[in-house]
C-alpha cells in the first residue's frame, strides 16, 4: 500500500467527493491526506469546473510528486457523452494549456461514471441500472458509504457482468492510484 | 437539530428568520449580525438552562437602536426525530426603570402546548395534554427553567436537557489552561474549561482512546494525555509527545505549554469525538449543535480542511449539526460545494438581511476570491 502524503480529489460535486473519499479510505489512505477540490454549488457546470481545474492539478501534481508521495483522483460524469469522449476532453484541456499527456507511471486516476455517480451507487446498492437514465440524488451523500466500502474491499475481484460498463472502465484506472493492485 | 430561529428587536436583528440544515456557514462583512445570532442562542440557553434573570441577559440597550418598540421577541424550533419543539419568548422592557420582564414564554411540541407563562401566571401541560392548575411566578425569570423532571413531563424535560448540547463557542486557545478543579460536562464559551471538560470525557475510556488515536494522526508526535494530582481535588492535564526515532520515550508538557494552534486542534477534535459519545447520542438521544465562531483561527492551513471534512461527514450522517461563522477561504471553498452558505449584510447600518449564497459563473474565481473582491452578489 502506498503511504500517500497527499492525494487530491478533483470532482464535480459533493456526492462524487464522498464516494471517492470513502473508497480511498477503505483502501487504506489516511483520510487526513485526502484534499478535496469540489465545484462550488451553483457556480457553473461541474464538468466545466473539473475540465478547467484538471490541467492546474496535473501541473501541481507533477511538481509535488518529485519530493512527496502524491496522487490525483479525478471524477467527472459522462452525462450523455461516452466515457471516451470525456477522457478526450480532459486530454484536450491538458493540450490546450500546454501540459503534456498523462503518463502511465503517474499516480493520476480518471474515473468517469456514466450517466453519473448515482448510476454507480444504485448499482452497488443492488438496483438494476442502465447508463441512460438519470437516478435521483441520495437523501444524504453518506448513504453510499457501506456500498462504496464493499466495492473497495472487493476491488481486486472482477465486477459482475451486469455492472455498468463505465464502472468496469473505472476499475482499470485503479492501478494508477494503487499500483500494487495491478 | 436546530430547525429555525426568529429574532425581533435584538441589536441589528429585526424580524429576522433563518431556517437551518445539518451544516450552515455564515459569511459576510464584520458587523453583519452573524455573531448576534450566536449571542441570542447563548442568552436563551442561559435564561432557560441557568435560571438567569431576564434583565441580566437582555438589557435595554440590546434593543434595536432605531426602533421604539419595547418588546423583544425570540422563537426557537428544535427537531426531535421527525417532530419539533417551538419555544417562544417575548421580553418587555421598561424605559424608565431600565428593567425587563417576561411578557410571555411558551413551549410547544408540535401543536401541543407544554408550557404557557404570561401575566405572571404559569400554565403547565402534561405529556398527555392534560392541563395542571395554574400558579403565579416571578416574571423576571424563565418559568421553564424551574420545572423539575417528572414522569408526566418528559416532553418538556427533553427540550430543557437538549439546550446544554447547544455548544456556542469562540475558542480562545490562550485561555485554555491545564488546571482542573472538577469535572465539567460541557465546554465553556471560550473553551477555557477544556481540562475540566476533558476530565469528564475521559471517564469514557472508549472516547479517550478514540481521541488519542485521532490526535496522533493530526498532531505530530502526540502520544497521550495524563492527569497529575495537584491537591485533593485539583488535577493538571499533561500532554505527552514522542520524538522521532524514540517512540518509547515520551516527554510530558503542561497543557498550557502547548502552542495556541495545538490547543485549538485538540479542542476541535475533542468536539467532534464528544459529539459522537454515548451520553450525547444514545441515552438521551440528544445531539450536539455546534455553533462555532471562526473555528479555523490559530490553525495552520493544512489542518483546516481535514477537520472540516470530518465535521461535514458527521453532519451529513446526522450525528451532529454545525453552524459556523467563517472568513477563511479553506472553509468557504470546501463547504460551499454544498448549498449551505448564508450571506449576512447590513446596508446603511440598518437591519441584517440574509441571502442564500449562490456563486455564479465568474470565469474561474473561487467563492472566497469573489468574497474578498466584494463581487459575490454584484
Amino acid at each position: 500500500m502506498i503511504d500517500y502524503t497527499t492525494i487530491v480529489v478533483l470532482c464535480e460535486d459533493r456526492q462524487q467527493e464522498v464516494f471517492a473519499r470513502q473508497f480511498l479510505e477503505s483502501c487504506g489512505v489516511d483520510r487526513h491526506r485526502i484534499y478535496p477540490d469540489v465545484c462550488p454549488k451553483g457556480k457553473r457546470a461541474g464538468e466545466q469546473f473539473v475540465r478547467t481545474q484538471y490541467p492546474k492539478q496535473v501541473v501541481s501534481y507533477r511538481k509535488i510528486s518529485r519530493r512527496l508521495t502524491a496522487g490525483l483522483v479525478v471524477l467527472t460524469d459522462a452525462d450523455v457523452k461516452e466515457v471516451s469522449d470525456r477522457l478526450r476532453q480532459l486530454e484536450s484541456a491538458l493540450e490546450q494549456n500546454g501540459v503534456s499527456k498523462r503518463r502511465l507511471e503517474e499516480r493520476i486516476g480518471v474515473f468517469i461514471p456514466k450517466r453519473n455517480i448515482e448510476t454507480w451507487i444504485y448499482y452497488l446498492m443492488g438496483r438494476a441500472v442502465n447508463e441512460e437514465d438519470v437516478y435521483p440524488y441520495l437523501k444524504q451523500e453518506s448513504d453510499c458509504k457501506s456500498y462504496v466500502q464493499a466495492l473497495a474491499r472487493n476491488r481486486r475481484e472482477p465486477l459482475l457482468e451486469i455492472a455498468p460498463p463505465s464502472l468496469k472502465t473505472a476499475c482499470q484506472e485503479l492501478p494508477h492510484i494503487f499500483p500494487e493492485d495491478a | 437539530m436546530l430547525k429555525r430561529i426568529y429574532i425581533d428587536n435584538y441589536k441589528c436583528l429585526v424580524n429576522f428568520e433563518l431556517n437551518f440544515g445539518p451544516v450552515n456557514l455564515f459569511l459576510g462583512p464584520n458587523g453583519g449580525g452573524k455573531t448576534s445570532v450566536f449571542e441570542t442562542l447563548q442568552k436563551l440557553q442561559l435564561f432557560v438552562g441557568q435560571n438567569r434573570k431576564v434583565a441580566d441577559l437582555f438589557t435595554f440597550s440590546d434593543r434595536t437602536r432605531w426602533q421604539s418598540s419595547l418588546i423583544q421577541t425570540f422563537e426557537l424550533e428544535i427537531e426531535r426525530g421527525k417532530k419539533a419543539y417551538k419555544y417562544e419568548l417575548a421580553i418587555e422592557h421598561d424605559e424608565k426603570s431600565r428593567t425587563a420582564r417576561v411578557k410571555y414564554e411558551r413551549l410547544w411540541y408540535e401543536r401541543q402546548p407544554l408550557l404557557k407563562f404570561e401575566s405572571d401566571e404559569v400554565q403547565l401541560y402534561q405529556d398527555n395534554g392534560t392541563s395542571a392548575s395554574p400558579y403565579t411566578f416571578d416574571s423576571s425569570l424563565s418559568a421553564l427553567a424551574f420545572i423539575t423532571p417528572r414522569s408526566d413531563n418528559q416532553l418538556l424535560t427533553w427540550f430543557k436537557e437538549q439546550l446544554p448540547y447547544l455548544i456556542i463557542a469562540q475558542i480562545i486557545p490562550p485561555l485554555m489552561g491545564g488546571e482542573s478543579a472538577q469535572e465539567e460536562k460541557f465546554p465553556s464559551a471560550r473553551m477555557d474549561n477544556y481540562a475540566s471538560w476533558y476530565r469528564h470525557l475521559s471517564q469514557d475510556q472508549g472516547l479517550a482512546f478514540q481521541l488519542t488515536a485521532a490526535l496522533r494522526k493530526c498532531l505530530p508526535g502526540f502520544d497521550y494525555f495524563k492527569f497529575t494530582e495537584a491537591g485533593e481535588r485539583h488535577r493538571t492535564l499533561k500532554v505527552f509527545f514522542t520524538s522521532l526515532g524514540q517512540p518509547s520515550a515520551s516527554t510530558g508538557y503542561d497543557f498550557s505549554e502547548l502552542s495556541d494552534g495545538q490547543r485549538m486542534l485538540i479542542a476541535l477534535y475533542t468536539l467532534l469525538l464528544a459529539a459522537q459519545a454515548k451520553d450525547a447520542t444514545q441515552s438521551g438521544k440528544h445531539k450536539f449543535i455546534l455553533c462555532l465562531d471562526e473555528p479555523e483561527n490559530y490553525l495552520a492551513l493544512p489542518e483546516i480542511r481535514p477537520w472540516m471534512v470530518d465535521l461535514y461527514d458527521l453532519c451529513s450522517e446526522g450525528q451532529v449539526q454545525a453552524l459556523l461563522i467563517s472568513h477563511h477561504p479553506e472553509s468557504i471553498d470546501y463547504l460551499l460545494a454544498s448549498p449551505i452558505g448564508y450571506w449576512f449584510e447590513r446596508q446603511n447600518n440598518l437591519a441584517t438581511r440574509v441571502k442564500q449564497i449562490r456563486a455564479e459563473d465568474d470565469g474561474g474565481l473561487s467563492v472566497s476570491e469573489l468574497i474578498a473582491r466584494g463581487w459575490l452578489h454584484d
